[in-house]
């Protein structure tokens, strides 16, 4: 049975994401996916929809969790011509992934952050190759695990964005009350809460 | 007891990425397995294709921008080339010609079926495919324009691949130097026939399982043997760049360069078989 509380608390209640921004970035995220790159680099070209989606998991889990994961891997493996449920089994394990990293993340800046995803987004890509191995495709091009590691590189920007834009920040974080009993008081002045926009 | 409820009851995490995992798995098996799928597939890329054309149409019109300011003398360059090259060809043509009324009667003397005609489409290449497993483009013709899957696409020079999908107004070419691609061929020098497979590089085609005392050498072209039914009789492929003789195997390897300029170009001609040659 699932423990997570009814009302999303500490900053997904300070900062709630709402449901119109995350489809909107969720979308030119796709559409960005749909532009015509060029031959000679669709090997080194970042999974936008993957990053956008996990920071969304990360930051909004009660609207983009696996569910919206699933959908999303369906809709890539239609647009690019994959076998359907290809790209939705590694986006469900990554978000899977991203969210039971969730509460540690909290505790790390943008940069920190990436380096945590880093193996998420280069163990999707390489659980994508060898599915198609397992799956009999012809001749896997070995050179896409390196989309896994420029992935991790586009989260930093774009982690850095949607932070603006929800105005979550890293001083932000909520020190546990009984932890550490000397801790400065939530809010205390000299850190400038942005709390809602 | 009327207790309000302290925690949501829903599935936990771990069940329903179990649940979700089973599903994609299982979507993957059917998709691979059989073709259910396909119509699932066509109808979902005649939704997503307009999309795609709205979002490079831009940088189509960024391409025409760049060609309009062209140096004029660039222009006049290519012109005079183009007229020589035209020259040329119509020079060849004549003779090409009389071959074929000659031909004409001597299959004629022999009771031979006349060689289906073939008439060509120009396609631009709108799109290529991030698949890490297929080397796949996308061409701006499709089943409104007469295009059927199987055709034979070429460029200038020689083969480039095969129209593997339609879609009402676009369609997806399997490239030759895709590793499940293959092509029956014909050494031009002796006659020799073989078949040439890709190797999943656009510059390199291979010859898998050659008797190791085959007469190949380097420089040699092979051309479309037409015993297929798909490529018709020869379109140039592939130029022989070495012969790798056997190593623990009892076959030779040979490694050919393809003569159509695979992944270079924007436009290709798809071949089609003209309804009346049916």
């Amino acid at each position: 049975m699932n423990t997570e509380p009814l009302v999303p608390q500490g900053l997904l209640l300070l900062t709630p994401a709402s449901t119109r921004l995350i489809a909107g970035t969720l979308a030119l995220a796709y559409l960005a996916a749909q532009l015509p790159w060029p031959d000679g680099v669709t090997w080194l070209l970042p999974d936008f929809t993957l990053a956008v989606l996990l920071y969304w998991s990360i930051h909004a889990p009660h609207r983009a969790g696996l569910g919206l994961a699933m959908a999303l891997g369906l809709l890539a493996d239609i647009t690019q011509g994959s076998l359907i449920g290809h790209h939705a089994l590694t986006y469900t394990l990554s978000a899977f992934a991203a969210l039971s990293l969730r509460r540690r993340l909290e505790n790390f800046q943008v940069g920190g952050c990436a380096l945590h995803l880093a193996p998420i987004f280069f163990g999707q890509q390489l659980l994508f190759l060898l599915l198609g191995l397992a799956f009999h495709l012809p001749g896997v091009d070995w050179r896409f695990l390196a989309a896994g590691v420029a992935t991790a590189l586009f989260w930093v920007p774009v982690a850095r964005l949607l932070d603006r834009l929800t105005g979550w920040t890293s001083e932000m974080h909520i020190e546990p009350a009984d932890s550490r009993p000397s801790a400065r008081p939530v809010g205390s002045a000299g850190h400038g809460w942005r709390g809602h926009r | 007891m009327a207790h309000a409820p302290m925690f949501a009851r829903t599935m936990g995490l771990p069940a329903r990425l179990a649940l979700y995992c089973l599903a994609s798995l299982a979507l993957m098996v059917v998709d691979s397995r059989y073709a259910a799928m396909a119509t699932v597939k066509n109808t979902a890329a005649e939704l997503v294709n307009p999309i795609q054309d709205i979002l490079a149409r831009p940088f189509g019109y960024l391409g025409k921008a760049g060609d309009f300011f062209i140096v004029h003398g660039q222009v006049l360059g290519e012109n005079r080339r183009l007229i020589l090259a035209s020259q040329v060809f119509a020079s060849r043509l004549q003779g090409y010609e009389a071959l074929k009324l000659e031909n004409a009667r001597l299959r004629a003397l022999l009771d031979l079926r006349p060689p289906s005609g073939v008439e060509t489409r120009a396609a631009e290449i709108v799109r290529i495919l991030p698949d890490p497993f297929n080397r796949r483009v996308i061409v701006d013709k499709g089943a409104t324009d007469g295009v059927t899957a199987g055709r034979p696409v070429v460029d200038a020079a020689g083969l480039v691949g095969q129209v593997t999908q339609v879609y009402s107004t676009s369609s997806q070419v399997s490239l030759l130097t895709a590793k499940e691609q293959a092509a029956p061929v014909q050494n031009q020098r002796n006659g020799l026939r073989l078949i040439v497979s890709g190797t999943g590089s656009n510059d390199q085609l291979e010859v898998r399982y050659l008797d190791m005392h085959a007469d190949l050498k380097p420089g040699d072209i092979l051309v479309t043997s037409g015993i297929d039914g798909v490529y018709p009789l020869g379109i140039p492929v592939a130029r022989v760049v070495r012969v790798e003789p056997p190593r623990q195997t009892p076959f030779a390897r040979v490694i050919c360069q393809p003569i159509g300029a695979i992944g270079q170009h924007r436009h290709v001609l798809i071949l089609n078989r003209p309804e009346a040659a049916k």
